[in-house]
């Protein structure tokens, strides 16, 4: 997040378009009204159709649906999460799926408020797993998802379209207690009104010691080095961001949404074309299978993954270049059934003591301020790898070199995806 | 009219309530079926086509402005995905035709008392979703799968670098794979109503066996022939979940341009069009195809 942090007032979401959100959110709370009623509200057909209904709609701040949520624990909470995010141990993290007695934490707080827990590893991509609920919310529909976990970009526009439900903070006091101070005052939404970070975490290199070995590859410390293997064994990130990101940051270049253009974007993927004819593919959090078959041997990998979930011989290191940051973010999602359970799971996992065994099983860096101290106190015996350290508390030089590539403006937005899918054939 | 006992019918001079009934009988059985067409095919259908008709953009929504511009898109960037799509579709119909129509032919001709268990065989697959039975493919053929890794390590047929995952080769095992039972269950269908009486007329009539499977057995086979074959060759052409799990960049089919324009870069009136010009490409194919085997024998 320092990138962001550096420079808050961002081009990417003008004031304009803030208030335009705002208004939406005025919307949804008039939907979700009418749908507690017991009958859906009317779905909006089309996109088009739900922009033009924003003027004739008064800027209303969506506050008063927040006070009518009855604050009982009703469920069970549907949450929507990331494979390998949370201590979810053997066949129900195979079949990405909670089963009872799977998970310490879910079970913690399933004994703590009597209330089952419905928690599905769903979210491989942000874009497919956005697809899959964007006609829902568009129509003002219930997406059937109580809590969702998506990374800052898709947060931010799910935001400002008013499109998740306001948090009322008298409910997460650990929350507003605990929360980093480096993740506040997020543009798209400063006052936390509508999101809470799950987890931050880097992108960077991770490779298969004993498969580059057998081929005798040195292992890689810089993206150059990435480019150099066989492309065949190599995969890159179906987030366009993260590719494009480290692509630009291999290339020399700073990967800042406010200075990048589609020149440069460009020289990227002419950069990759070449490896694309070679064989490179483009793989989503399935990376981690392809690393267990032998079918990867080194790609471009989320910080925490292959510590957590990979094999003993998957590594991961921060490229010489630089790395990318970026934020997941819990969101109640526009017509989420069991609100007030969603925030009290919010407000559980910002306990310093939850937040601690959480982060010291899927070694990313915890949005939560105590969180360290609780890890170390649970490694006492043990004390962690260096390596893995790195990963829940990245050192300076790591932190100097962090860039956050995830707020684009529209038209750089577009010539991404354009140019990702002209690299990944669609 | 002196016996009164009779029946009189009463009411209005045109038809009775019974015969007009009896008339709408035929658009009464046929109504759910043609509502369910009209609301989930022809309006889709028709609200597609103003959306590749229309321009802007996802965010700010779109506007009908009849333009072709979509149009123009889709049929000048897309040629190595449409011809993708065409030949693995192809080749994939013409496989399955291969393995399937001796597979139909023995259990039609040969199964016996076997044949419902035979068939159950072929259908079996089918209790497995689609998308598991892909990922086992992908398993598979993995350089160091039990296929690759048995040829090239114990039998030292393949090169060290063989690699199947990520060709061609591997999209279309897939789509053969998965479409068969699409083939033999229509072929099926077409050689169990084949008479064997007549098999042995022209054997009578100094046939070959070859002559009569060729002149009898084949053109009474046609129309499973076809069928099988617009099963599978339809929904092979439009397939993208093999080219996802089994291929690489270089063997994305339309399909998989028609998802990412629609889920990916939320452009619709570019997936719209290619949508149409799949549809069209097909419906002039299936028109030839219909008229060179002849129309009359596929519904005789």
């Amino acid at each position: 997040m320092t990138a962001f942090d550096r420079d808050p007032v961002s081009p990417v979401i003008s004031r304009r378009r803030f208030l335009k959100g705002t208004a939406l959110a005025g919307v949804g709370a008039f939907l979700a009204a009418c749908s507690s009623s017991g009958a859906t509200s009317a779905p909006v057909t089309s996109v088009s159709a739900s922009n033009a209904a924003i003027p004739t709609l008064p800027p209303a701040t969506p506050a008063p649906s927040v006070a009518a949520t009855p604050k009982t624990i009703t469920g069970p909470l549907h949450w929507a999460q990331w494979p390998a995010y949370i201590d979810l141990t053997g066949k129900a993290a195979t079949n990405l799926k909670y089963a009872p007695g799977s998970s310490p934490t879910l079970e913690q707080f399933k004994a703590k408020y009597k209330v089952d827990v419905d928690y599905e590893e769903k979210i491989e991509d942000n874009n497919t797993f956005y697809a899959t609920i964007q006609p829902e919310l568009v129509a003002g529909a219930p997406t059937g998802w109580d809590l969702i976990v998506i990374t800052d970009w898709l947060a931010a526009k799910v935001i400002t379209k008013g499109w998740a439900e306001q948090i009322d903070q008298s409910n997460v006091p650990n929350c507003t207690a605990n929360l980093r101070d480096a993740l506040k005052g997020q543009v798209w939404d400063p006052k936390n009104d509508y999101h809470y970070p799950w987890q931050s975490g880097m992108t960077g290199i991770g490779y298969n010691k004993a498969s580059l070995a057998s081929a005798k590859i040195a292992a890689p410390t810089s993206l150059k080095d990435l480019w150099a293997i066989d492309p065949k064994k190599v995969s890159f990130l179906t987030e366009s961001r993260d590719t494009f990101g480290l692509g630009l940051l291999k290339l020399g270049k700073n990967a800042d949404p406010q200075q990048t253009s589609a020149d440069d974007l460009q020289a990227v993927h002419d950069d990759i074309q070449p490896l694309v004819q070679g064989g490179l593919t483009f793989a989503d959090n399935s990376y981690l299978q392809n690393f267990a078959a032998k079918k990867t041997w080194a790609a471009m990998v989320w910080s925490g993954d292959l510590a957590s979930s990979g094999g003993t011989d998957d590594l991961f290191v921060f490229p010489d270049e630089g790395t990318m940051i970026w934020t997941d973010n819990m969101l109640i999602p526009k017509g989420a059934v069991n609100i007030y359970t969603a925030e009290t799971m919010m407000n559980f996992v910002y306990d310093p003591t939850i937040a601690g065994q959480i982060a010291n099983f899927v070694y990313y860096v915890s949005p939560v301020k105590g969180a360290d101290v609780v890890v170390t106190d649970l490694n006492k015996s043990a004390p962690l790898d260096p390596a893995v350290l790195a990963l829940l508390f990245p050192p300076d030089a790591v932190v100097a070199k962090q860039h956050n590539f995830q707020f684009l403006p529209d038209a750089l937005e577009t010539t991404l995806n354009t140019l990702y899918l002209d690299l990944a054939g669609g | 009219m002196t016996a009164p006992s009779l029946p009189v019918r009463v009411g209005p001079t045109g038809p009775s309530f019974r015969q007009r009934v009896g008339k709408a009988t035929p658009y009464l059985l046929l109504a759910p079926g043609i509502l369910w067409l009209l609301i989930f095919f022809i309006l889709p259908t028709f609200q597609m086509f103003l959306t590749s008709v229309s321009t802007g953009s996802l965010d700010n929504g779109f506007k009908l402005t009849w333009s072709g511009a979509a149009y123009v898109t889709s049929l000048t960037k897309f040629g190595t995905q449409f011809e993708n799509s065409l030949i693995y579709g192809g080749i994939a119909t013409l496989l399955t035709f291969a393995i399937g129509f001796p597979v139909a032919y023995t259990i039609a001709f040969r199964g016996g008392r076997w044949k419902n268990f035979l068939l159950f065989i072929v259908i079996a697959p089918f209790f497995t979703s689609f998308l598991i039975r892909t990922i086992s493919w992908k398993v598979l053929l993995l350089d160091n799968g039990p296929v690759l890794g048995f040829l090239r390590d114990t039998l030292h047929l393949l090169p060290a670098d063989a690699s199947v995952i990520g060709t061609p080769i591997a999209v279309i095992a897939g789509i053969t794979y998965n479409f068969l039972p699409f083939m033999i269950l229509p072929l099926y269908v077409a050689l169990e109503k084949i008479d064997p009486r007549l098999i042995e007329a022209a054997n009578d009539l100094y046939a070959s066996r070859w002559g009569a499977f060729r002149r009898v057995t084949i053109p009474l086979a046609l129309p499973g022939i076809f069928a099988g074959s617009i099963l599978t060759f339809i929904p092979a052409l439009g397939d993208y979940v093999n080219a996802i799990l089994l291929g690489s960049p270089q063997t994305q089919m339309i399909g998989n341009v028609i998802q990412s324009r629609f889920l990916l870069l939320g452009d619709y009136p570019v997936a719209a069009a290619l949508s149409f010009i799949l549809m069209a490409a097909i419906l002039v194919a299936v028109s030839i195809y219909a008229r060179v085997l002849g129309t009359e024998q596929l519904t005789g």
